[in-house]
């Protein structure tokens, strides 16, 4: 009977375990997580627009339908990634996430400073090389440290009025993803927005 | 043969206890960080790279995308200002103040977390085309049945879920969360 009882006890602490592994693992393994449900529009390392929130054709579960938005799933294996956007003039604001859909990141137009996205995204090995040869005409943009190698980038732009749906889906159509780095040496190109 | 029942008991036990605890936790609302004011919660911390791993498995597990910490905060809502649950067959009154934002949403959402199809063609209110008093304050209907003013329609007879987004706001800077007013949410009638 004795034996019994602690063949239970060893299953509750092997059950705690279980529950333990069951919550850090999901995030890897689920498929309706954000980053497996932006897979649905597109190749990855560069923006999406995402269809307007509407009863039947949300993109994603909660986005606000005030908002129109555009995502890019991006990775910093090849180097760091610089995103280039015109946005309006009403609020904005671009949020990065990693692969398991943590918030790592987030800006608005008025903390921004700046009515156009011009961010940089590094891990912290290529921030370090960033800083040791910087880079002339990066002087402007936003350069950001993510201890992340995947992830993804979500544009947040208010629409006030339906009629101004197609102007804010233009700008983020128009948004790059993958925007040329210019490197230390070089001078930079005339026009360093090459379209991907 | 006495060992290997005690051993699947324990594996049993262990199976039972630890997928039954973890589905139950996922299924029930964020456990930590929970910010409540009146009728509305917010989770502060989703929006952030230290977001606990119990909410960090329930975003994986809905797809959602939290509002990020220099975005904004969302604050949602299931039950009334006296604690009874929001549902589609009552009509209520959000009226009062929000915290301060530069700009917020209203949205109106089911039990399962989707907008809802109307005639109206309305599923959420903006601060900059709310009707207000001359004192500066609202107040939305959400209700069946349409209302005159500002009115957001459901169209469930079930459960719904009021979500008030704050864009912009100090409040979600990370500095604590203090005496906020938010808006009161009141039954008005149900049928």
């Amino acid at each position: 009977m004795i034996r019994l009882l602690l063949y239970g006890l060893g299953g509750l602490l092997l059950g705690g375990i279980i529950h333990i592994a069951v919550i850090l693992l999901l995030p890897d393994f689920a498929n309706r997580d954000a980053w497996t449900s932006l897979g649905r529009f597109g190749p990855d390392g560069t923006f999406h627009l995402l269809p307007m929130s509407e009863p039947g054709t949300e993109p994603l579960p909660y986005l606000d339908p005030e908002m129109a938005y555009a995502a890019c799933r991006f990775s910093l294996e090849n180097g760091p990634i610089r995103i280039k956007a015109a946005m309006p003039e009403d609020f904005w604001s671009i949020a990065v996430f990693n692969r398991r859909g943590n918030n790592v990141y987030s800006l608005n137009d008025r903390s921004a400073e700046r009515s156009d996205i011009d961010l940089v995204i590094a891990t912290p090995v290529q921030m370090a090389q960033l800083r040791e040869s910087p880079i002339a005409a990066l002087d402007q943009s936003i350069v950001i440290e993510v201890p992340i190698t995947r992830g993804f980038a979500l544009i947040r732009s208010f629409v006030a009025d339906p009629t101004l749906v197609s102007r804010a889906e233009a700008m983020l159509r128009a948004a790059n993803c993958s925007a040329g780095l210019p490197s230390a040496d070089t001078p930079p190109p005339a026009d360093p927005d090459e379209k991907n | 043969m006495r060992l290997l029942i005690h051993l699947a008991i324990a594996i049993a036990i262990a199976i039972v206890v630890g997928l039954g605890s973890a589905a139950l936790v996922l299924d029930r609302d964020r456990l930590f960080g929970a910010v409540t004011r009146g009728a509305w919660t917010a989770w502060p911390d989703s929006g952030s790279a230290d977001a606990d791993p119990y909410t960090a498995a329930i975003l994986a597990r809905s797809g959602e995308v939290p509002l990020g910490a220099g975005e904004g905060l969302a604050f949602a809502a299931e039950e009334d200002s006296a604690g009874q649950r929001l549902t589609g067959n009552c009509r209520y009154r959000v009226t009062g103040q929000t915290p301060p934002a530069r700009l917020w949403t209203l949205t109106a959402y089911d039990g399962d977390g989707h907008l809802m199809e109307n005639p109206a063609r309305r599923t959420a209110f903006h601060s900059r085309e709310v009707l207000r008093h001359e004192d500066g304050g609202f107040e939305i209907a959400v209700a069946r049945t349409p209302e005159p003013g500002n009115w957001l329609p459901v169209t469930t007879t079930d459960r719904i879920r009021l979500i008030l987004r704050l864009y912009d706001t100090p409040l979600a800077g990370g500095a604590s969360i203090g005496d906020i007013a938010m808006p009161s949410i009141e039954k008005v009638d149900c049928s």
